[in-house]
């Protein structure tokens, strides 16, 4: 297990957002995080990526307990995410903003950088080919020095994603990666998803569009009204008579 | 272009540079040759201010935090300057960096429950900062700062070398200006320097790309406060004369305005901006009265007419222009 959540409970004053949740998230799999609106899922991704700490239970990553650290720190721990609204650094470039990215994998002091050594210089370097390798998987390449607010919405949803991806993460959390996609760009996300997981890096997806869901994710559990509700692989939720009512109400 | 992989990003070209660089050597030849020596004491007010100008814009300009006290460290590094000297007997060019380096630690103590601050209580708490240090070194405890009256004291001296001449002072001025130049030039092309931007665009993001953002934000007040300090020491053994009225909030309000006038988060904007608001300053000298109110107005028309200050409107007519050719 890359990442088990043990009993997470979040509240805000009298409202129990998580209740008592508990997931186990597999290594080098694509996990899917589903639910009604309202139902806890980016309320989840955020106790887990350190925006808010759990009123209860426990996260566990890579064998470290993270509960209730700072956002940095459980970056730093090789835990990225992207963010449901999108939350580039639009006045910064394309480039800067992989770079931004990579900021805890760059190891150059305060000093170096005041007196540009030649160790800071050639890490940096190394850094601006490494983001425009990541672009290219991308193919912003060639928007690179283009300021991030100026990309097309599709386009600042995938810089998003390699930003995250610039940290080399051991894991990402993607908070509804293809809200406000057009189906081209849908078919480019499944694909990148795949090319995420072919190179290592486990996913765990809110997502809302069914069909790239069911189609990519290995395991899938839904939360509804803050619990879980359900969990098994794509097949077996789409028969769940309990989901199926969460989703379209009972008769 | 893109797979050529030329993406340096400098701020001033070299030509450039070498141009400025050129230029500022010639002034005090040319201002002694026309009779004019106070005009080369209003440069070397230009050179210190710069320095602390750039200062400010590494806590304002880039990493996005306000600042409305930092007359206060401005008055520290003069005030500790002196004081090393007089009552220590501390060298004044170590005492300079003394003074710069408590500046900077009472900068930094001051910073780390600043920094969680919200922009408008931000700004409220360094005003209060300012008049505490003004307050300071105007009631002194046995007047060790002089209070009221002031405090003298002697040129900067490199073994024996006084910087007594207000020529001798700009170059000395000149060099320091450049160091401190290229240090934030350096320090804003690192990952530090990204770090302060992303901060000041997205604090949320920042913290999510692993940014810890306190950490960075006292990393942007700790250099301020530097580069404030060390000008105010300069200041100090420029004028071999200081008293707490130099160091009263409109002397943050005058940083401020520099800054935005000539223009935030570049290399050039303080420089810009130091020089033409000094000028203004004596071209106005007569209206002194008028001060406040003409850094006001100033400060009303470069935010609503020129954002982004006399170099950002400068860039963006000149980008303009270049899109025009590329057609």
């Amino acid at each position: 297990m890359l990442l088990s959540i043990e009993g997470v409970t979040v509240k805000f004053d009298s409202l129990i957002a998580v209740n008592n949740v508990s997931v186990n998230i597999a290594k080098g799999k694509i996990t899917g995080l589903i639910g009604p609106n309202g139902a806890g899922k980016t309320t989840l991704v955020n106790a887990i990526s350190g925006v808010y700490a759990p009123n209860a239970g426990k996260v566990v990553f890579d064998g470290e307990d993270i509960t209730g650290r700072r956002g940095y720190q459980i970056s730093k721990a090789g835990l990225a995410r992207t963010y449901q609204v999108i939350n580039l650094f639009e006045h910064m470039t394309v480039l800067e903003n992989v770079l931004v990215g990579m900021h805890t994998r760059l190891k150059s002091s305060l000093t170096a950088a005041f007196f540009k050594t030649r160790a800071e210089r050639a890490e940096e370097e190394a850094a601006r080919e490494k983001a425009f390798e990541l672009l290219r998987f991308v193919r912003l390449q060639d928007r690179f020095d283009n300021e991030a607010g100026s990309l097309s919405y599709g386009d600042q949803r995938r810089l998003e994603i390699i930003r995250g991806l610039a940290s080399d993460p051991k894991m990402v959390l993607l908070d509804e990666p293809a809200a406000g996609m057009n189906p081209v760009e849908k078919d480019d996300l499944d694909a990148m998803l795949r090319e995420i997981i072919n190179r290592g890096v486990t996913v765990l997806m809110i997502e809302h569009d069914m069909k790239l869901m069911m189609g990519v994710a290995d395991h899938v559990f839904v939360l509804n009204y803050g619990s879980k509700l359900a969990e098994g692989t794509p097949a077996e939720i789409q028969r769940n008579p309990d989901v199926i009512t969460a989703y379209l109400g009972d008769d | 272009m893109a797979d050529k992989l030329n993406l340096k990003t400098k701020s001033v070209s070299g030509p450039t540079a070498a141009i400025l660089l050129l230029v500022a050597l010639a002034i005090p030849p040319f201002l002694s040759a026309i009779n004019l020596n106070y005009g080369i004491l209003i440069c070397c007010f230009v050179l210190l201010y710069v320095v602390a100008v750039s200062g400010l814009d590494v806590v304002f300009g880039y990493s996005g935090q306000i600042s409305l006290g930092h007359a206060a460290y401005f008055a520290i590094g003069a005030y500790g300057s002196i004081m090393l000297h007089k009552y220590f007997g501390v060298t004044i060019v170590f005492s300079m960096l003394i003074a710069s380096a408590v500046a900077t630690i009472i900068g930094i103590v001051i910073a780390y429950p600043a920094s969680r601050l919200r922009f408008h209580f931000l700004s409220l708490s360094t005003i209060a900062f300012g008049e505490i240090v003004y307050q300071l070194v105007l009631q002194s405890p046995s007047a060790v700062t002089g209070n009221s009256l002031g405090i003298f004291t002697e040129p900067i001296s490199f073994f024996g070398f006084k910087l007594d001449t207000y020529t001798r002072f700009y170059y000395y001025g000149l060099a320091v200006m450049v160091i401190s130049l290229i240090l934030k030039n350096n320090l804003i092309n690192s990952k530090t320097g990204r770090a302060l931007i992303a901060i000041r665009e997205n604090a949320h993001a920042a913290d999510g790309a692993g940014i810890n953002v306190t950490r960075h934000k006292v990393i942007a007040f700790a250099v301020s406060t530097f580069y404030c300090a060390y000008a105010g020491a300069m200041y100090a053994h420029l004028v071999r004369f200081i008293s707490p009225d130099t160091f009263m909030f409109r002397q943050s309000v005058l940083f401020l305005t520099m800054l935005l006038f000539g223009g935030t988060g570049s290399l050039l904007g303080p420089v810009i901006g130091a020089f033409s608001v000094t000028l203004l300053n004596e071209a106005l000298r007569v209206a002194e009265k008028y001060q406040m109110f003409i850094y006001g107005t100033l400060m009303l028309l470069v935010i609503i007419a020129l954002p982004g200050g006399i170099y950002g409107s400068l860039k963006r007519l000149l980008n303009r222009f270049k899109r025009k050719e590329a057609r």
